[in-house]
């Protein structure tokens, strides 16, 4: 846990936020991490975006859910668990279980009760259904 | 200072045994402060609740009977207002019975998890006091580290408590008066194996309070990085595949199900499948307690960093701010008390989660459906890490307290902030996908 510099398009970007109020990254990822909350939270309440009559639909909101995640789970990782400024090592190891999760997903989405005749036909090359859908 | 393969982690350190019967009184604190807290919250305000809950069962059940009299000879205004007026009462109840709920939950989760807390403080502390004092110290400063032997009986102690859980909890069943036969076989293994479990727990306690050089890592991928560190990441590794079959599983069959969220986006027409989400994201009260948990997590994730910065803080100075001063007298209180709010928010957590709950099985959502089962099983996956989190915070609130964190061996907290830092990720995932999707 060094009192390093982060630099890099994300990181350096929460590096110049610290900067600019005079604390240091955790404190700039602690108040982002409230702040997403607050918002996910939020997104899922309004049915319209406020002050506007434009709906926020169901697939925005998944959206919001999944990109807020990703940020929120980059905050976490690189900078209250140090792989930004570890070793990369460290950051290979932790998303060593990533290409299980896909081929979890792969998975759930060959075993989908859609899937049969659902999927894109890159995943599903020359199958032939026809001894079920018969 | 590197000798070989292995770094000092701070000097070690002598803990006589008087140090280590504080843990015994502490624990006799904490077994207090559960059962105060029982009384005041489940027992005290819990009554009075519940007695608020009767009369609102007891207008119900009167509007219930004026509706179906209105029902038989009424007019279709006095039938219209009969149903009103029991529809009311209905709210009332329900009301009634979920504040019940939360304060009778909250009072008896405190107790259970303060009696566990004293356990493994008392136990494990006693443990260790009555060890002969060459056993706390063997008076080298460069003892070669051997490995533990803790781990392995602590396997052993849950070998023997899982084989006997069946038994335990039929055993623990009947006593409270329910229709099972006692199995004292189970039971007996099960207790056997707990002793076991805090005893091993209570050895390793000892051995990390003495200090240690650090094992580094000789060969690669790892080399030159602590072996406690790598072993946590690839622990880690092993932990997302855990939860991710979690999300596998629920991921798979919420593809499969008419979800309120599924006929809203147009996806099909008929719900036929109550998710926890659709019963708790409708309304800020129902989303609260999961929201409120959202916030302690990040916030402990912060306070961990602190307890961190401020070990490692060579040049540490009290704030000039009184209360600040106050709250942090010195770096090794900080340290202690930073550790300390952890375990107060940790705590809160586990609260709010049972709270939350008993409503959604008050209001029928329970493990017998296959939305329940993956919930109950995953935010409770969930939860039992953020329990042992706290059962390993307070040994470190102990050290902080007695031998203290310093730049020497503040790696302990670095290592453990990265598993709390890990429980906090799997929930930045839970929390969007269980409650609000």
């Amino acid at each position: 846990m060094g009192e390093h510099k982060y630099t890099g398009p994300i990181a350096g970007t929460f590096q110049k936020m610290a900067d600019l109020i005079g604390k240091d990254v955790y404190f700039v990822n602690f108040l982002i991490l409230m702040f997403l909350t607050l918002f996910e939270v939020a997104a899922v309440f309004f049915t319209q975006i406020p002050f506007t009559e434009i709906d926020i639909t169901r697939g925005a909101v998944w959206g919001v859910l999944i990109i807020i995640g990703v940020i929120k789970g980059y905050g976490i990782a690189a900078f209250f668990m140090h792989l930004k400024g570890d070793p990369f090592i460290y950051t290979r190891t932790a998303l060593f279980p990533v290409l299980f999760v896909a081929l979890m997903i792969w998975g759930i989405g060959l075993s989908n009760p859609d899937g049969i005749d659902s999927l894109p036909a890159w995943c599903t090359p020359n199958w032939d259904y026809s001894y079920v859908t018969e | 200072m590197e000798q070989g393969g292995e770094r000092m982690s701070g000097s070690l350190h002598d803990v006589k045994n008087e140090v280590w019967m504080k843990t015994v009184v502490i624990a006799v604190g904490l077994l207090f402060t559960g059962l105060l807290a029982y009384g005041v919250l489940a027992g005290g305000v819990g009554s009075i609740k519940h007695s608020e809950w009767e009369d609102a069962h007891h207008e119900l059940e009167n509007s219930e009977m004026a509706w179906n009299v209105a029902n038989e000879s009424g007019t279709i205004a006095e039938q219209n207002a009969a149903g009103k007026v029991w529809e009311d009462a209905h709210h009332v109840d329900v009301d009634a019975h979920l504040s019940y709920l939360t304060w009778s939950t909250a009072g008896k989760t405190i107790m259970v998890m303060f009696i566990v807390y004293a356990a493994f403080y008392g136990v494990a502390g006693f443990f260790n006091s009555i060890q002969s004092e060459e056993e706390h110290y063997e008076g080298d400063d460069h003892e070669e580290h051997h490995g533990s032997a803790s781990p392995i009986l602590m396997a052993g102690g849950i070998l023997l408590f899982m084989m006997g859980f069946p038994g335990f909890v039929t055993t623990c069943k009947a006593w409270l008066g329910l229709d099972y036969e006692p199995n004292m076989t189970g039971f007996m293994l099960s207790s056997i194996g707990t002793i076991i479990l805090i005893m091993g727990i209570g050895n390793w306690w000892r051995e990390d309070m003495k200090g240690y050089p650090e094992q580094v890592a000789t060969s690669a991928p790892f080399k030159g990085q602590d072996i406690r560190k790598a072993g946590m990441w690839i622990f880690l590794i092993s932990e997302t595949m855990v939860f991710a079959t979690f999300f596998s599983s629920y991921i798979r069959m919420r593809t499969g199900w008419c979800t309120q969220w599924a006929v809203d986006a147009g996806r099909c027409d008929v719900v036929d499948t109550t998710t926890a989400s659709d019963l708790l994201r409708h309304d800020v009260m129902t989303l609260l307690p999961g929201a409120i948990n959202t916030f302690a997590l990040i916030i402990s994730s912060y306070t961990i960093v602190l307890a961190l910065k401020t070990a490692k803080n060579v040049n540490w100075k009290k704030s000039e701010n009184a209360l600040m001063a106050r709250l942090f007298p010195s770096r090794k209180k900080a340290v202690r008390n930073y550790l300390l709010i952890t375990i107060a928010l940790g705590s809160l957590f586990i609260v709010l989660k049972l709270v939350e709950w008993s409503h959604l099985i008050a209001e029928g959502f329970t493990i017998d459906s296959q939305a329940g089962s993956i919930f109950f099983v995953a935010t409770g996956a969930h939860g039992l890490h953020v329990f042992i989190g706290l059962l390993i915070m307070l040994f470190m609130v102990f050290k902080a307290d007695t031998v203290g964190y310093d730049e020497k061996n503040g790696r302990g907290i670095e290592y453990f902030g990265l598993y709390w830092h890990f429980v906090d990720l799997a929930w930045v995932a839970i929390f969007p996908a269980f409650y609000l999707y």
